[in-house]
């Protein structure tokens, strides 16, 4: 049954080789074809590096503070104009009016979204990363969040929404502790582990509806057609035990892992 | 089909000083006694006041660390060591694989109570200090008991999602989880629930969350954006950056929620 189900199922590649510093990311692979986008909360360690190799930069309304404030302290380097969003996107109630003449006068695009009181400024962000993204180029498409966890309770949960909303994207949220991102019940999902930069701490969740089925390969405690629901069991504090783990569910999965060494 | 029975909830014990002469409905929240449980984060910065409140403390293994060096933190103008003397657990739990040796030492030596649960890998910190609560209940009964928890959200996910399985799991257990800017509680499906709302030290921004389970009909008073039968799932409708209106929210549901308000910077 297992066989069959792999067989009929699409595989689903995850690498964190993004996280690598260049010189170490493989040479075919494009690690660096990311968006980034930068949520109004403290920017995690490693956002210099995080900055550097992205593909576009956005900054979701407050985010732009954010980087205006405290990117320069981080690389010891005052000169700000390094660090220029291509796109500050949202709401712009948190935005300061002199972060946001700065960067227009360095040229970001502003794009105001304020009449859509409707959505996150995170949901916007990936709505119009999305919109703009040629049908092509989708597939290859990857978002990389920072600032989605930690703080209120519901923006977080408002973030991790937004993983189920855009399911078909592939979109990592990061915080200087650890990553985590959805894996679609759709697929058959083969997570490829950077141990220099990640684990060994991990975890599986069923965030949104329980899971009746769920098995995997690569974990200190695998799970084997295991049943998974808030006030039951759930996956925490498991350890990753193979340079490669791989889960299939029934049901769609949060899966985290820790980060670790990364400036 | 018979009504369902109502759950009250009130976080008078933020308020800086004990509530006023209460309603004469309310002797219910007169008998409520509080524990609070530490875990290995930051502490926020009301900690000394819920503290002073409890009746009962625990720290969960590095949460006595944090407990050690952060309440003096939190009270500058005052000597460290009165501060860590008058700020005991009554009891370290866990695993004893982060609290530091010379904290340990320093809180037994005062006649802190050390429970060793490293034999048991199978439930996390958390769990293990909330069934020893609700075993060892402070107060007359644990009918009224509310459990307060510091520290269990924000840092690795994994650990806060075990956090918030923890509400689930022990949902006949009035438990509060804490951070510097938000609170969290279960609203079990058994129950009709209504919120008191102490606008003075939490809101307005508020939320619902179906983390378990979807809902296909949930219904509130109070907010700016109430739910009318209305569902919530994720990939579709949570109430997020909802806005409490009115001083008691009330909330049905088909399916347990996560009640999220957030705490006001001078809380």
């Amino acid at each position: 049954m297992l066989w069959r189900t792999i067989r009929s199922m699409e595989v689903m590649a995850h690498s964190s080789n993004f996280l690598l510093p260049k010189l170490h990311q493989p040479a075919k692979t494009p690690a660096n074809n990311y968006t980034l986008v930068v949520l109004n909360q403290q920017l995690p360690r490693f956002m210099p590096r995080l900055w550097a190799q992205a593909k576009m930069r956005i900054c979701a309304d407050g985010g732009a503070n954010r980087v205006f404030d405290e990117m320069s302290q981080m690389k010891n380097d005052l000169d700000r104009n390094r660090y220029i969003p291509e796109i500050i996107e949202g709401d712009m109630d948190s935005i300061r009016p002199e972060v946001k003449r700065f960067y227009s006068s360095q040229g970001s695009k502003i794009s105001d979204k304020s009449h859509n009181q409707e959505t996150t400024d995170l949901h916007k962000c990936i709505s119009s990363i999305r919109h703009r993204t040629p049908d092509h180029e989708k597939p290859n498409l990857c978002v990389l969040v920072t600032g989605a966890l930690g703080g209120r309770f519901d923006h977080e949960a408002a973030n991790i929404n937004v993983l189920y909303v855009f399911s078909d994207m592939r979109i990592v949220l990061l915080s200087d502790d650890c990553l985590i991102q959805l894996l679609p019940k759709t697929h058959h999902h083969e997570i490829y582990i950077e141990s220099s930069v990640e684990g060994p701490h991990c975890g599986i969740f069923p965030i949104g509806a329980p899971s009746t089925s769920t098995t995997t390969t690569g974990l200190k405690w695998n799970l084997s057609d295991a049943e998974m629901r808030f006030g039951s069991m759930i996956s925490t504090s498991n350890i990753v035990d193979s340079d490669k783990v791989t889960v299939q569910s029934d049901a769609d999965l949060l899966w985290t892992i820790s980060l670790r060494n990364l400036t | 089909m018979p009504p369902l029975p109502t759950m009250v909830h009130s976080s008078s014990f933020l308020l800086p000083s004990p509530p006023p002469a209460p309603p004469a409905d309310a002797d219910a929240e007169n008998a409520v006694s509080y524990a609070v449980v530490v875990l290995n984060q930051r502490l926020p910065r009301f900690a000394p006041l819920l503290w002073t409140r409890a009746d009962l403390r625990v720290c969960a293994d590095g949460g006595a660390n944090r407990v050690f060096d952060g309440m003096p933190e939190l009270l500058p103008g005052e000597d460290p060591d009165e501060v860590r003397t008058r700020y005991k657990p009554d009891a370290i739990e866990g695993d004893m694989d982060s609290v530091r040796p010379e904290v340990k030492e320093y809180y037994s030596s005062l006649g802190t109570q050390i429970i060793d649960d490293s034999h048991d890998q199978d439930t996390t910190d958390l769990n293990k200090c909330i069934s020893f609560i609700t075993k060892n209940p402070p107060g007359p009964d644990s009918s009224n008991l509310c459990i307060l928890v510091l520290g269990a959200l924000g840092g690795r996910f994994d650990h806060e999602m075990g956090n918030i399985n923890v509400l689930y799991r022990f949902s006949n257990t009035r438990i509060i989880l804490l951070s510097d800017d938000s609170s969290i509680f279960l609203l079990p499906r058994t129950h009709n629930h209504e919120i008191r709302i102490e606008r003075s030290v939490e809101g307005p921004h508020c939320g619902l969350i179906p983390v378990g389970a979807p809902s296909s009909s949930s219904t509130t008073t109070g907010l700016r954006w109430n739910l009318d039968n209305t569902s919530m799932n994720f990939g579709g409708l949570l109430s997020t950056s909802n806005i409490v209106e009115e001083e008691i929210v009330t909330v049905t549901s088909d399916s347990d929620l996560i009640w999220t308000i957030s705490l006001r910077k001078h809380t």
